[in-house]
């Protein structure tokens, strides 16, 4: 390596040519033609080895049905077909679409809320800003602890607030609908302080100047808001969604420690799903399925996504 | 509020009448309300969980609930960290985030310094190979990572796991990476070059010093993802002496009967400790790391 610097990568433009000028030997070819190779392989290892192929690997499984004897033959679609007949399967999709929108729904307004408080408050320096993004940096397992002792029956703070206000003591964690509910909150509290760091970075970039013009015609805080605000930070406000929708539709960290699921498969999603399929029932194929599909949804709708922002 | 402001207020309300007053004054302190709301949304569960470690397993369950302990006590902080296992927990999670986040920082600042720097076949190519990744859910990998782990009786291994953190952490830090050192200018490599010292050199000792804000913000970004990491654990591991914290901690609640809940949440506050004392320390290089790697 040490003789590079002569075998042509940054030598001197000799006439117009980045040729050497000198005959090159194989060795220094090599070395010189190799280098940037060198310095990337490590990563390209390691992403066929992690990510590329067991995607593919999962892929393959997908395709396989393994009986009781451990035989493996090749079954083409009859997971898939088997999969989505499967009235667990069709739930675990009806609850994630719930998850998602409803963690959509309260994430982009609490996001936005806290983007533009932290935006206006003119003191205390970034201790808002990191209070705000605490919940993100503990650990998914650590919020669900908190989340289902608030909830939790005995020691916990939702039912002696509620009972404050005449509300009888519900059971939060037994009950289909309260426990989905705990779920979003929980999630919402657990992903949107990214969203809000998103919304927050674009609402630094907003021009004062147009505010200024705006308060100068008189322009009402909603209208600031709607007209000038809004469309200033519209990148951002989409990736603040695609962020809440990615996190939700792919959440396990979370709802595994809070609900496992249950009550009745009210919050077995997707993502809980697999786990249980493969790790409960040893149904490997069906798990490489859900995988699949999980896998293809995150495609398409990251696609959808570029497409819309490239458009723009 | 400064003296000029409040005058500036007095001379605006003698104009007006007091209902603008109120206004004007609804309008200046308004931030108060959202703020606050902000501020409890965000600290209440943890303050919450915090103050019933210290409660004693008695107190916690009073009826009506108690805000602050009214005798605290510290024997569940004793009792774990007086308590051998808890170390190893500890151990383990700390070896494999500092693991996984010294050989994912030296991967991706290399092949960052590789595609920021030259012109070479596939390179588009092997730039989008590493990139794309990012859209794979970790917890989709489960299934066809445990098969291999088992194929190759990797299970159970500190090897197998700390691989798979720093793989599914190169594409991230890849892509931050890429950003810094192409914002470093490349005339002192040039120069440095001239001088006789070799790719490896210009690398090490003129590359890597200017780009040690990118260094810090994915080695914070992995170092999070490595100590927060849970479905991996959870698939790749069955033995009691490699278990980390949020896998003992999901363990200590998924146990049946009765919670021990200031147990757990002392637990709880102290695996998450550290992680916010790493995040207070690097605060502004996680932030613009966060920010960066959102919106590229």
């Amino acid at each position: 390596m040490a003789d590079e610097q002569q075998s042509g990568t940054l030598a001197p433009d000799v006439e117009g040519t980045v040729e050497p000028v000198y005959r090159e030997s194989a060795r220094h070819r090599f070395t010189r033609k190799g280098t940037p190779y060198f310095f990337i392989v490590p990563a390209v290892v390691l992403v066929v080895v992690v990510l590329a192929y067991p995607v593919g690997y999962g892929i393959y499984l997908s395709f396989m049905d393994t009986d009781v004897f451990g035989v493996t033959r090749f079954a083409g679609f009859e997971q898939y077909v088997d999969m989505f007949q499967n009235p667990i399967f069709i739930n675990a999709l009806w609850r994630t679409a719930i998850l998602v929108v409803g963690t959509i729904i309260i994430g982009i307004v609490f996001a936005m809320l806290f983007a533009l408080v932290l935006d206006r408050v003119r003191w205390g320096g970034s201790i808002w800003r990191t209070i705000v993004l605490v919940p993100y940096l503990i650990s998914g397992v650590a919020a669900a602890v908190m989340w289902r002792f608030l909830f939790s029956p005995t020691g916990g703070m939702a039912n002696p607030l509620l009972g404050f206000f005449g509300v009888p003591p519900l059971s939060w964690l037994g009950d289909p609908a309260l426990a989905m509910t705990v779920i979003i909150l929980a999630n919402v509290w657990f992903i949107s302080p990214f969203a809000t760091l998103i919304l927050y970075a674009g609402l630094k970039t907003v021009d004062p100047v147009l505010y200024e013009a705006a308060d100068v015609d008189g322009a009402s805080a909603t209208g600031k808001f709607l007209h000038i605000t809004m469309p200033s930070i519209a990148p951002q406000f989409g990736l603040a969604l695609v962020w809440l929708s990615f996190a939700s539709f792919n959440m396990f960290d979370v709802i595994l420690p809070l609900t496992g699921g249950g009550p009745a498969r009210a919050t077995d999603v997707m993502a809980l799903l697999l786990y249980e399929l493969a790790f409960q029932q040893l149904d490997f194929n069906g798990s490489a399925v859900v995988m699949v599909v999980l896998l293809v949804f995150n495609v398409v709708f990251s696609s959808v996504y570029l497409m819309v922002v490239r458009s723009e | 509020m400064s003296s000029s402001t409040t005058t500036a207020v007095r001379s605006q309300s003698t104009r007006h009448g007091p209902l603008e007053r109120l206004l004007q004054f609804g309008k200046r302190h308004f931030i108060w309300l959202p703020l606050a709301f902000t501020v409890l949304w965000a600290g209440v569960p943890m303050l919450w969980a915090l103050s019933a470690s210290f409660k004693s397993p008695l107190e916690v369950y009073a009826v009506p609930p108690t805000v602050l302990p009214s005798d605290p006590t510290t024997e569940h902080y004793v009792q774990l960290l007086g308590d051998a296992t808890f170390w190893v927990f500890m151990r383990n999670s700390l070896v494999l985030s500092l693991f996984s986040t010294v050989l994912a920082v030296a991967v991706a600042t290399m092949a960052a310094y590789g595609f920021a720097r030259y012109a070479f076949k596939w390179r588009h190519f092997l730039l989008i190979f590493i990139l794309v990744p990012r859209l794979v859910p970790r917890v989709s990998l489960i299934v066809p990572i445990y098969q291999m782990a088992q194929g190759l009786g990797l299970t159970n291994s500190y090897f197998a796991l700390i691989i798979v953190y720093t793989g599914t952490a190169i594409p991230l830090a890849t892509w931050i990476m890429v950003g810094f050192i192409t914002a470093i200018p490349k005339d002192l490599e040039e120069a440095g070059r001239v001088d006789g010292a070799s790719t490896w050199q210009v690398f090490m000792k003129l590359v890597l010093p200017l780009a040690v804000p990118g260094l810090l913000t994915i080695a914070v970004l992995t170092f999070r993802e490595g100590w927060n990491e849970f479905p991996f654990i959870l698939a790749l591991t069955t033995s009691a002496d490699l278990r980390t914290l949020p896998y003992q901690l999901f363990l200590l609640l998924d146990s049946a009967g009765i919670q021990n809940w200031p147990l757990v949440q002392a637990f709880t506050v102290l695996s998450i400790l550290p992680i916010i004392l790493v995040y207070l320390r690097f605060e502004k290089y996680v932030v613009s790391g966060l920010t960066q790697g959102a919106v590229k």
